[in-house]
């Protein structure tokens, strides 16, 4: 047993190394994204000033708890970004998936692995901001060790439901072939749904059942509500409980999914 | 040598004798043969369904509300057996269905109708043991990594199909030397010239030495000189380890270079299968012989069935009938009126063979 997975971990731990090597290609992509994300962080900051300027509260939360939950929503944004869709949508455009498809490996298995690194690359990446929030917005980073242990073993779950999540909506392009609506689609409803741009506590109450009865929240909200001491420490063993149940729920659908789908892919000529 | 025999329901149209057509110099390992065929295909039928619209916008709004497709037969029914150590050319016209079949012998399309089994197992359903013990090249498409240098992606390729690293490091000195890749090691992919991408996507394919190699057009849009060094490495590779080959490619001299049997596809339907020395005597009927003059003459007195093809002042080219003539009678009769200071005579070529047969020259000979 201990022989096998040390097997897998060596094959899968290859696959994980090439996608900092492939980031890291194209320099140009760090430093536009930066640009981009510190923009971003700029106008969500400016926005709430204004919002709180005819207000003390909203949602029960103060400016400053809101401030701190966005600029670590702008940190953290990296546990929102899901490529699979397009991926998909690339490889099986490019007929990419054939070769994909005869790797002796787990094809999700393969996939997740390398979202992960690259979950581990764009959060490098994103120090930068990291430095901007905290020098240029008063970001003030929380310091008990316990919410951010909540937060690890939270954000690794969402991220992991939101896996097996966009694998099912990509599992959709073996039988559209067309990707850039699909895709667009998800990645709004993911921003918005996850948490990235408003805390959950401030959505109305119907809004807020419908996002919490959808996957999204699940890998941004949920563990940056522990960071940003929304959620208190002490619920965190219910809502892993919780983010556990969207983990085997949508892992075994997005198995069957899959399953039936790739009988639906066509590689077209040579 | 264990004689195999294929059953009665892999049996190909066309009677073929697989022992006939095995190279000479097949090594030990060749010798181990199993019993068990290479690949086993059995009335594999692939159908797809294309949408239907109607042109314009009109068409395209229509066929959001009531979607009509069509539905295209790209295989149809074909049953053939390949033994272990064969290799195979499979050709057929554009459309003709060879890449389809391809793809479902990998296990990456699921056949409509039909089964297949390669070295015993169904490559859809059992993928990741059928992917271990195969390999492909998709001349048009890349199977590593656009951005990594050649030797990252070569050493993913091992990782994943865990060769160990001492085995890794000598195939990869060896295809190095053979491929000639020792230049292009460092280079990532997506800065190789076509013919460099080719012998890098070969090495990929061979690295973790599969038993059965489907070539899917590897030659294609390359030079000569590339041409002949991935023929050469195939035919390395084939005879040191007894790889089983499927090759299909609109390039005849691949087949003539490195098959000994070949199957001919048209409309999803097999329409000749067997050894290619076979087709040659059966539809090769015409031969070239192109002599070296010293003066060419004025009017040629040559026996029934020949024809002159080309006459200039110092070459002569004749085209004969073998049925009517030999080779040694057209030549006695030039030699008779002409000095001829050298002559050769060129083998049937394949593709007008082909072409003969795509014209219908198969049921010219069954009427016959």
């Amino acid at each position: 047993m201990i022989t096998y997975l040390r097997r897998q971990a060596s094959i899968y731990g290859a696959i994980a190394a090439i996608v900092p090597k492939r980031f890291l290609a194209f320099e140009i992509w760090f430093w536009v994204s930066l640009i981009l994300g510190a923009i971003e962080m700029m106008i969500l900051v400016f926005f709430w000033r204004a919002v709180y300027g005819q207000t003390a509260t909203l949602g029960g939360l103060s400016l400053d708890q809101t401030l701190t939950y966005i600029l670590l929503a702008q940190v953290f944004s990296a546990l929102a970004d899901q490529d699979l869709i397009w991926e998909f949508g690339f490889s099986l455009r490019e007929g990419l998936i054939a070769h994909m498809l005869l790797r002796p490996v787990g094809y999700q298995t393969s996939y997740y692995v390398q979202a992960l690194a690259g979950l581990g690359v764009r959060l490098i990446m994103q120090l930068p901001m990291a430095l901007l929030a905290t020098a240029a917005f008063g970001l003030r980073w929380p310091t008990d060790p316990a919410a951010w242990g909540a937060f690890l073993v939270s954000a690794l779950l969402g991220y992991t439901a939101l896996f097996f999540f966009h694998w099912i909506l990509a599992s959709l392009t073996f039988y559209t072939t067309e990707v850039w609506g699909l895709g667009v689609l998800v990645y709004g409803l993911t921003r918005f749904f996850s948490g990235g741009l408003m805390p959950l506590a401030i959505m109305p109450v119907w809004l807020r059942t419908l996002v919490l009865a959808i996957p999204f929240a699940q890998s941004l909200a949920i563990p940056l509500n522990f960071l940003s001491g929304i959620t208190p420490v002490a619920e965190a063993p219910a809502t892993w409980l919780g983010q556990l149940a969207w983990v085997i729920g949508l892992g075994v659908v997005s198995q069957l999914f899959f399953r039936v789908a790739v009988r639906k892919v066509t590689v077209q000529g040579g | 040598m264990a004689s195999v025999t294929p059953p009665a329901q892999f049996a190909p149209p066309v009677a073929y004798n697989a022992e006939s057509v095995r190279p000479a110099e097949a090594p030990a390992r060749w010798e181990l043969v199993s019993l068990m065929p290479a690949i086993e295909v059995h009335d594999l039928r692939k159908v797809f369904r294309i949408p239907r619209k109607d042109p314009g916008v009109a068409g395209a709004v229509k066929a959001l509300f009531r979607p009509r497709f069509d539905e295209k037969v790209a295989v149809d029914g074909l049953s053939f057996t390949v033994q272990p150590g064969e290799m195979v050319g499979y050709i057929g016209v554009n459309g003709a269905g060879k890449s389809t079949t391809i793809k479902m012998l990998t296990g990456v399309l699921v056949p409509s109708g039909g089964s297949v089994r390669v070295l015993g197992r169904d490559p859809h359903q059992e993928r990741v043991a059928n992917a271990r013990e195969v390999g492909v090249v998709f001349g048009q498409r890349s199977q590593m990594w656009w951005d990594l240098a050649l030797t990252e992606s070569l050493s993913l390729i091992a990782k994943i199909y865990e060769i160990p690293p001492a085995r890794y490091r000598a195939l990869l000195d060896q295809f190095a030397e053979t491929l000639e890749l020792n230049e292009l090691l460092s280079v990532p992919i997506r800065n190789m010239s076509l013919g460099q991408k080719m012998r890098a996507e070969l090495a990929a394919t061979l690295i973790h030495e599969p038993r059965v190699v489907y070539l899917d057009e590897p030659t294609i849009g390359l030079d000569l000189i590339v041409k002949e060094r991935i023929r050469d490495f195939i035919k390395e590779q084939n005879r040191t380890k007894g790889t089983t080959v499927i090759l299909t490619t609109h390039d005849l001299g691949d087949i003539e270079e490195l098959c000994q049997r070949v199957i001919i596809i048209d409309a999803g339907r097999i329409i000749f299968d067997g050894p290619l020395s076979t087709i040659k005597a059966r539809f090769g009927k015409y031969r070239e012989i192109t002599f070296e003059v010293a003066a060419g003459a004025a009017r040629l007195d040559l026996p029934a069935g020949v024809d002159v093809v080309r006459a200039e002042p110092r070459q002569l080219a004749l085209r004969f009938d073998r049925t009517q003539a030999t080779a040694s009678q057209v030549a006695a009769a030039v030699m008779s009126q002409v000095e001829v200071r050298d002559f050769s005579l060129a083998e049937p070529d394949l593709s007008a063979i082909v072409k003969q047969i795509y014209n219908g020259a198969l049921q010219e000979e069954a009427a016959a």
